[in-house]
Order: structure tokens, then sequence, then C-alpha cells
């Protein structure tokens, strides 16, 4: 299910929060809403922490990750290092990154088994991508744009990408991916996706200004309206009343 | 894996200050002009791959003058527009810490601003293909809104932050017995905006609000633009000593610095205002760390508003 809410007066969840499969982080905010609104959905299943990275409040756009790990930058604070090790399961891998393209979140965008990277991003950092993250990283563009983790979101199940991506390059990015794209926007008509929303493979926190179109669009291609806890027990609810007859 | 080729935006060389589109927009003023400029000459003397060839060389000249001191000038063509649904995140934007940080229906608030086309202007650049939204200037009747969420939210928060005993009377009337004759004048600017537009933007808006007032197809739409007072909420620095400035005479600090010259004719004219601590925190720079920001609540009656507009005229040209 997706769900809409706000950072302050702001729609840019993406910004200031990160969800995966494994965890999810959340910023510091003035009001404990943004928070409390996580917590209530994924309190059972996944860890919530909340956290900053290199002292902003800024932190789904400054560091990447998955359920395998978590890419934090240069400039990260040891205290936080330390406070993300510690909250974080211990199969998450925590690791800090030399790269002079510090803002992590906006230059790759990943789910559990591809990454998509800004072209100019080292070679190092790749390597560490690919053996962190456990994934295959490409570097592509998107739309035109290289701020690949900026202009799309994508989860195991489905993914959405910057509104004015060519049917071409839409289906080339599907085929390496191995998930279905959908072209779209967020927040009313914003192009931003991933600052807009976050999104994993059951969930997805959205701007409230997103339309109930988008919301629509959203559900669809991330497949969520059926991943929910209670799909699976009336699938065999049903199943047992076939077998009674 | 084939690579896509970099497409034509490289070729306008644009450093985004932060990740805003607004600083973003600001930021393509700077290299606007300059490319502008180039394609003029370039349209007016072939087309095709000539064009294209014009375009290569535009790119790798305004390049290298990216690298070489920007010498700080910037043409640039504002327009006043009426208020589009389209401008809905510029403004936005602009108005995101109108009530401090209350956490309201800010985009309804928006809505209503945009979808009263014919009192309000949005100022852009001439054919800009970003659409940034440069100033939000618009009035709109507490009355006539007073069922909106977001007009319902404003009226608490503002009845909330009134601590002088003596204001909130006046406070409650206008916003509750008389809302029907008051307007919001909400008006917001980027910071570094000339302030040559000032005067022409605020003739605008009191010349729209007269003509509405026979323009409109219902009665009740002329009437509702009949304000006999406005009420503007605002910010501007006051001085962390000013309660004993009195005393000293040889301070030569001000008093009060405020960020929008309009403010002070304003809070001159106003026939009460009282002012609200804010709770976001700012950054202090050097010049103003004696100085405070502060919320402030102006009401003006609507007969003051011909000298206030004069007085903006002579303020804005004489500087």
């Amino acid at each position: 299910m997706a769900t809409r809410l706000q950072f302050e007066n702001s729609c840019d969840v993406g910004v200031f929060s990160k969800l995966t499969n494994a965890y999810c982080l959340a910023a510091i905010g003035g009001s404990e809403n943004f928070y409390s609104t996580f917590e209530s959905e994924l309190a059972d299943v996944i860890p919530v922490v909340k956290t900053s990275i290199a002292g902003t409040r800024i932190i789904g756009r400054l560091c990447a990750g998955n359920k395998n790990g978590l890419l934090v930058p240069h400039n990260t604070t040891d205290q936080e290092l330390q406070h993300l090790r510690n909250s974080l399961p211990d199969q998450v891998v925590v690791r800090r990154i030399e790269e002079k393209l510090s803002a992590l979140g906006n230059c790759i965008a990943c789910n559990d088994h591809v990454a998509l990277t800004h072209t100019d991003l080292d070679k190092e950092t790749e390597e560490i991508i690919a053996d962190v993250l456990g994934v295959e990283v490409f570097r592509q563009t998107i739309a035109g744009n290289i701020l690949v983790g900026s202009y799309c979101a994508f989860s195991n199940r489905g993914g959405l990408v910057h509104p004015h991506t060519s049917i071409e390059d839409l289906d080339e990015l599907s085929t390496l991916l191995q998930v279905p794209l959908v072209a779209g926007t967020i927040n009313r008509g914003s192009e931003v996706i991933a600052a807009g929303m976050t999104v994993n493979d059951w969930t997805a926190f959205c701007g409230s200004d997103t339309t109930a179109t988008e919301l629509s669009v959203i559900e669809s291609v991330f497949k969520l309206r059926e991943a929910q806890p209670s799909a699976i027990v009336d699938e065999m609810r049903k199943s047992l009343i076939d077998t009674c007859v | 894996m084939p690579q896509e080729p970099a497409r034509h935006h490289r070729l306008l060389p644009v450093r985004p200050l932060t990740f805003s589109p607004f600083a973003r927009s600001v930021a393509r003023v700077a290299t606007a002009y300059l490319v502008k400029h180039y394609m003029h000459n370039a349209v007016q003397q072939s087309a095709g791959d000539e064009f294209k060839e014009k375009l290569k060389i535009i790119g790798r000249r305004s390049e290298s003058s990216e690298d070489e001191e920007f010498d700080g000038v910037v043409q640039a063509d504002f327009a006043f527009f009426d208020p589009k649904p389209d401008d809905f995140h510029g403004v936005k934007t602009l108005l995101q810490s109108y009530l401090d940080n209350k956490q309201w229906d800010l985009s309804g608030f928006v809505d209503l601003i945009l979808g009263q086309t014919t009192v309000g202007t949005v100022v852009k650049l001439e054919d800009d293909e970003d659409n940034g939204v440069f100033s939000i200037i618009t009035a709109l009747n507490l009355g006539r809104y007073k069922d909106h969420k977001c007009i319902t939210e404003l009226k608490e928060f503002l009845l909330n932050i009134c601590h002088e005993k003596d204001k909130i009377g006046n406070l409650r009337s206008l916003l509750g017995v008389e809302a029907q004759k008051v307007g919001l004048l909400v008006s917001q600017c980027v910071v570094n905006l000339p302030p040559e537009l000032l005067p022409p933007l605020y003739d605008a808006l009191f010349d729209e609000i007269s003509w509405a007032t026979e323009d409109e197809p219902t009665e009740e739409l002329r009437n509702s633009f009949r304000f006999q007072f406005y009420v503007v909420v605002s910010k501007f620095y006051k001085h962390k000593n000013a309660n004993q400035k009195r005393s000293s005479s040889t301070d030569k600090d001000e008093a009060f610095v405020y960020i929008k010259p309009e403010d002070e004719i304003l809070h001159k004219l106003s026939m009460w205002s009282f002012l609200f601590p804010l709770q976001t925190q700012q950054v202090a720079t050097h010049e103003l760390k004696n100085y405070q920001l502060t919320g402030i609540v102006m009401a003006v009656k609507a007969e003051d508003i011909s000298s206030f507009r004069q007085q903006l005229h002579a303020l804005i040209n004489e500087s």
C-alpha cells in the first residue's frame, strides 16, 4: 500500500528518508509525525532508524543502499557511522566511501539485484557498490539526466522513471533492470521521482501532493496492492475452503 | 552496452547551487541571457546544419566564459502573468515558510491563490521553459474563503501566536465578524528580485482589485473585493536590544531591518501590528549578528493604500 505523508511542510519525503527491504532510515525532524508514520507501517517488520548524515537531514539523497548494505558519503561523522552500525541488522554492511560525488543517493539507484549509477562515478566506487550491495552495476542516464538516483525509483518488482524518458530508453532500462518500468511523475507533476517518494517491495511512501492518479500508477507498477500480509492468508483460506468441499 | 549520448542540455552549463528547482532557476537566469543573445544572432543568419554548428560553438563559447570570472551583469526580461495552475510548484516554494514551521494545508492555500485569476500576479521570465516563479502577489478575501481548511488553519495560527492582549480583540474581529471586508495580502518574492519591480507589482494588484469590484460577474464577487482592511503576515529583523534602544543615542544600528522594502511603509501606515517569535532557526550573517528574525502581523486600512503606493514609488525611485 502507498501512504502519503509530509516532512514538516515539504512533500519531498524521498529526501528525508531511505527505505529498503531490510531497514528504513528517517531524518530527525521538527515533529514526530514523520517518524511515527514509518513506525506504524513498518515497526513489526523492519527497524526504523532515526539518523542524520554529515550533520544534515537530507539523508535520502546522501546515502544509497539495499537489503545487503548501506553506502554513506565520506563526510559522514564517526558517531553517525557507529549509530548506523549499531541500529541496523547485522547482515547489512555499512560502508563509508571516499567518492567526490558525495550525494550518493542522487548518483546511485538500486534494488537488491541491479544498480544504475552516475556516468562519472569512480571505478573504485563502482567496485565497492558491486561488492557491498551485491548488485550488478550499470552506468546509465535517464532522459538525458546523469543523476540517475534522483530521476528514478525502483524496487525488485517495478520502477518509476522520469516522465520524459523515451520508449526506447524505457525498454532498454527495463531489460537491464529486469523489472517493468513506467514513466511518470510524483507530487503533482514533479519530475524528480526519487525525491518525492521512497519504496520497497511491499510499501511506498509518497509526498502528500501526490495526486490519486499518480498514486494508482505507483501502486500498480510496484505491485503494492497484492503485497499485503493479509492477502497471503486470504489465499490460503480459499484453498482450505476448496479442500473442505 | 550502448551508452546514451549526452543531449543538448549539456550545452547550457548550469551549476546547480542546491538541488531545489527554485535555486536552479535562479542560477539559470545567469546563463539564459548568454545563450539567448548568441542564439538571436545565429537564427538571423541561417538554419539547419549551420545552426547546429553554431549551437555547438555557442556551447563551447559559453563553457569557456563560465570558466572566466563572471562579470555579474545579467539581463533578464521579467513579465507579469495571471496565476495559472502550472505555477503550483514555484508558488509553493516561495510560500514554504509563510506560517513559520507550522504544518498546514499549504497546497490548498496555493490552489486558492492560483484559482483566483482576476486578482493576483505571478512574476516570471519572458520565455522561460522552466516556468520559474520569481514573485507572487495576491489578496484573498478572508470571508469568501472562510470554509477552506487552509484559511481556518491560518486564522487559528494567527490567533494562537498573538500574545498582546490589546491586539487580540482587534485580530479576532478582523478574522471573524469583519472577515468579509478583510483581504489577506500575500506577497513573496525571491531575495534578489530587483526592487524596481515592486511599485508596478503593487500597482497591478490594487488596480486589479478595483477593476474586480466592477468586472466580476456576480454582485457577491464584486463585493468580495471591496476590501476595507488588509492583513499582512511577514518577517523582518529586529535588533536584539530594541527595547533598550531608546536610552542609548550612541547606537548607530537601526531597531528594525526590513527584508522587503514595502514592509517598512506598511508598518508605519498600519492601524495596529504585533510581533511573534519564529521557531525556525536562521543562519546569522556577520552584519546581522545583533538581529533576530521576527514575525509580524499588520492590519492596514484600505484608505491608506494610495498613500502606500505613493510612498513605495518614492522609496524605490530614490534608492
